[in-house]
C-alpha cells in the first residue's frame, strides 16, 4: 500500500462571473505572471512539504491551454522536485505521449528525471485529455495508434542497445540511442491513467503496468472500472497487485465534519463548476465506438454535474470531513475498490495556502497512519 | 425515379453508393454530414436529367476503409479509382463543403478526368481574415446555428434537440454513433490543417474544368470570401449564390442547389469535349 500526495497547481484566480471552458479557450489575460510566480513557489513547496510528512511519493501531471492544471510541462516540476526532495517517489502520470514528435524526447526527459532523483521516477504515460488535441492541433482519429507506438519506442529506447532503428506507422528515427540511460532497470515502473477507455485497462493488463483512475466520477464509475480492470488481468492468466491499482480521489480533513465541509465547500465548487468545465471535451476519433458509448453513460456521474454536498458525499466525488469520517470513508473505499496506491488531491481549485497545510497535516499525522496499520505499507520516515 | 444502393469494392475498400437516373455520370461528393448516405431531394431532382452517383466517403456510415485514409490525397485517388471501377472516363463532379474540397483537388490534379465541377460551398482554401468555422466540437445547437440559415429547417431542428436532450434522454446509440463515425472520418483529413491543403491553392490554375462556385448567401461557416478566392484562381469560374441559405444547400434548399447545378451542367454537356465512357 502506498500514500501519494497529488498536485494539479490549478490557476485559482479566474474572475467570478467567467463562466466559460476553462479549456482551450479560456482567455489567457487571465493568467497573471506576478500572481502565478507565487502560485508556482507555493505549490512547489507543498509539493516538497509531501516528503517531510512522510507521503511515499509525490504526483504532478500534464495539461495545456487551460486554468485547471498549470503544468503544460511536468517534467520541468518534476526535475526541480528531484533535486528538492530525496526519498519521495517522483510519479509523473504523465506525460501526453502522441504530444510530443519526436516521443524520444520523452524517453531522454525522464531518463534525465531518474538519473538525477537516484531511481524515485514513477514513467506516466497517458493518450493525454481530449482538450490537449485542440491546443496541440494533434489529429485526434490517431491518438491510440500514436500512444501505442510511442509507448514502444520509448520502451525500446530505454531497454535496447542503442543506436538502433525504429521503423514504425507514425514514428520513423534512424539512429535511436538516447543518452541518458535510466537508472532504474529495466526501466522505470510505468503507470498508465485512465478515464474507464476499455482499450487503456486491457493494455495495462497485458503490460502489467498500474492503472490510475482518473477521478472526478460517482464511486459506481470507480468501481466498474477496477472491477474490469481486474477482470482484464484475470483473462491475460493472472490476479493483479493491489499496487497495481490506483485510486485519485480530492480530499479534505478538518477538526470536525461541519468544520471541514464550512472550509471546504466553496473552494470544491470552484473546481467542480469552473475547473472541470470543458475537460470532458472529446474529439473526433478519440476513442472507439464502444469506449463513446460506455463514457456518455458515465457523464451523468461527472463531478461537473454535481450541486449539493449531499450529491458529493453520496458519489463519493470528494471525501471531506472530521479525521474518524475521513478514515472510515477511505476504508471503505480502498476495501471495496481493492486499490494499492492511494493518490490523496489535498488542494484543489481556490483551496488556500494555509488549509492546504492543515489539510495536508491531518491527514499525514492522523489519516495516513490509520490506513497504514489497516492496509499495510510501510510507515515513512515521517518528520 | 428508380434508384439502387448497392456495394461497391473500390481497390479493397467496402463502399456504399446510391445511383439513380439517366444521362451524363454525374459525381456527388457529400459533405461532413454525410447527406449521401440516404437518396437526397437534391439527388431526386438532378436524377431527371443525369446519372447521379452518390457514393459514401471511407469511413462515413456505409462504407469501410478510414484506415487506408490519411489525407485528402488519398481520398482523391479514391474517387479516382471509383471512376476507373464504374468504367467512367469523365464525368460531373459536384461537391459541398468537404466533398467540395476533394472535387477541387481531383480538378486540379486530374484535369482530364472532371467533365465540369461544381464546387458547393467548398473547403480546401485557407483565408487568415476569412477563417473557416470551428465545427468540430461544437455543441449541436450552435453547430446548427452555423450550418444553417433556417432554424426550423428538420436538421437545425433536430441538432436543436439533442443539445438539449439531458444526461437521462441522451441520442440513441446508433444515432450517436453514427455522427462520432462521421465526424472522425471528416477529423482524420480535416483537423490539421484545418479544412485545407496549403499546396492546392496554387495549382488551381491546372483546373480546366467549366466551374460553378455556388454559395449559400447566409453561409457562417465558409465564409463567401473562399468562394471570391476560388473565382481568382479558376479561369473562367462562376459565382451563384442562393438567398437566405446557410452553409449547406444541398440540405437547406434542395431544389435551389439542384436548379443551380443543372442549369449550370447544361451548359457544359461532357460530349461537346469528348466522351464519358472509359
Amino acid at each position: 500500500m502506498k500514500f501519494f500526495f497529488f498536485h494539479l497547481m490549478p490557476w485559482p484566480h479566474l474572475p467570478h462571473d467567467y463562466e466559460g471552458s476553462a479549456w482551450i479557450t479560456c482567455p489567457n489575460a487571465n493568467y497573471d505572471p506576478q500572481k502565478g510566480h507565487g502560485l508556482y513557489n507555493r505549490y512547489l513547496d507543498e509539493l516538497v512539504y509531501a516528503e517531510e510528512l512522510g507521503f511515499d511519493g509525490v504526483v504532478v501531471n500534464e495539461h495545456h491551454a487551460n486554468a485547471y492544471g498549470n503544468m503544460p510541462s511536468p517534467n520541468l516540476i518534476a526535475s526541480i522536485l528531484a533535486r528538492q526532495t530525496s526519498r519521495v517517489r517522483i510519479a509523473v502520470v504523465g506525460n501526453a505521449l502522441p504530444l510530443y514528435d519526436p516521443p524520444t524526447r520523452v524517453a531522454e526527459e525522464f531518463a534525465m528525471i531518474d538519473v538525477i532523483s537516484g531511481g524515485r521516477l514513477i514513467a506516466g504515460m497517458v493518450v493525454g485529455g481530449g482538450p490537449e488535441y485542440y491546443a496541440n492541433s494533434i489529429n485526434p482519429t490517431y491518438a491510440r495508434e500514436k500512444f501505442y507506438e510511442a509507448h514502444d519506442l520509448i520502451v525500446q529506447a530505454w531497454t535496447r542497445p542503442g543506436p538502433f532503428t525504429f521503423s514504425g506507422k507514425h514514428y520513423r528515427m534512424r539512429y535511436v540511442n538516447p543518452w541518458p540511460r535510466p537508472l532504474q532497470q529495466p526501466h522505470p515502473p510505468i503507470w498508465i491513467p485512465g478515464a474507464g477507455s476499455l482499450e487503456t485497462m486491457e493494455f495495462c493488463a497485458r503490460r502489467h503496468y498500474a492503472y490510475m483512475g482518473i477521478p472526478y466520477f460517482h464511486k459506481r464509475v470507480f468501481q466498474r472500472n477496477f472491477d474490469f480492470m481486474r477482470e482484464a488481468c484475470e483473462k491475460e492468466g493472472y490476479t493483479p497487485d493491489p499496487e497495481q491499482l490506483g485510486w485519485l480521489t480530492p480530499v479534505y480533513v478538518a477538526e470536525t465534519d461541519e468544520q471541514a465541509w464550512k472550509e471546504y465547500e466553496p473552494h470544491l465548487f470552484y473546481f467542480a463548476h469552473k475547473l472541470l468545465a470543458g475537460i470532458e471535451t472529446a474529439p473526433p476519433g478519440y476513442t472507439s465506438a464502444k469506449s463513446i458509448l460506455r463514457i456518455a453513460q458515465s457523464r451523468g456521474d461527472f463531478m461537473i454535474n454535481v450541486q449539493t454536498r449531499r450529491e458529493v458525499e453520496d458519489g463519493g466525488y470528494a471525501i471531506v470531513g472530521s479525521v474518524e469520517t475521513v478514515r472510515e470513508k477511505m476504508s471503505e473505499a480502498i476495501e471495496s475498490f481493492g486499490v494499492g496506491n492511494v493518490l490523496a488531491l489535498l488542494q484543489l481549485g481556490t483551496l488556500p495556502a494555509d488549509l492546504t497545510r492543515k489539510n495536508m497535516e491531518l491527514y499525514a499525522r492522523e489519516v495516513l497512519p490509520y490506513l497504514r496499520r489497516r492496509f499495510g505499507g510501510a510507515t515513512a520516515d515521517a518528520a | 425515379m428508380g434508384t439502387t444502393q448497392q456495394k461497391l469494392n473500390v481497390r479493397g475498400i467496402e463502399i456504399g453508393v446510391h445511383r439513380g437516373g439517366s444521362g451524363e455520370p454525374l459525381l456527388y461528393l457529400h459533405s461532413a454530414s454525410a447527406e449521401s448516405t440516404a437518396w437526397n431531394p437534391a439527388f431526386e431532382a438532378l436524377a431527371v436529367e443525369y446519372d447521379v452517383i452518390a457514393p459514401i466517403h471511407p469511413g462515413f456510415p456505409g462504407s469501410g476503409g478510414l484506415e487506408r485514409i490519411h489525407d485528402i490525397g488519398d481520398l482523391v485517388l479514391h474517387y479516382v479509382d471509383l471512376l476507373d471501377r464504374l468504367g467512367l472516363r469523365r464525368a460531373h463532379v459536384v461537391g459541398s463543403s468537404l466533398g467540395g474540397w476533394i472535387a477541387a483537388e481531383l480538378a486540379s490534379l486530374y484535369p482530364e478526368r472532371v467533365g465540369s465541377a461544381v464546387l458547393a460551398a467548398a473547403a480546401g482554401l485557407w483565408l487568415d481574415e476569412a477563417p473557416m468555422a470551428e465545427v468540430f466540437g461544437v455543441p449541436p445547437g450552435q453547430l446548427a446555428e452555423r450550418l444553417f440559415h433556417d432554424q426550423r429547417h428538420p436538421m437545425a431542428q433536430m441538432l436543436h434537440a439533442a443539445g438539449e436532450s439531458s444526461w437521462d434522454t441522451p441520442p440513441p446509440d446508433d444515432v450517436l454513433l453514427a455522427f462520432h463515425q462521421s465526424t472522425e472520418a471528416t477529423a482524420r483529413v480535416a483537423w490539421n490543417p484545418y479544412f485545407h491543403d496549403p499546396s492546392l491553392e496554387g495549382r488551381l490554375d491546372r483546373v480546366r474544368a467549366p466551374t460553378l462556385l455556388l454559395w449559400g448567401a447566409e453561409d457562417r461557416v465558409l465564409p463567401l470570401a473562399h468562394a471570391e478566392r476560388y473565382r481568382e484562381r479558376i479561369a473562367g469560374a462562376v459565382l451563384r449564390t442562393i438567398p437566405a441559405c446557410g452553409h449547406l444547400p444541398v440540405i437547406e434548399k434542395p431544389e435551389q442547389f439542384a436548379g443551380e447545378v443543372a442549369t449550370f451542367l447544361r451548359r457544359h454537356p461532357l460530349a461537346s469535349s469528348g466522351s464519358a465512357a472509359a
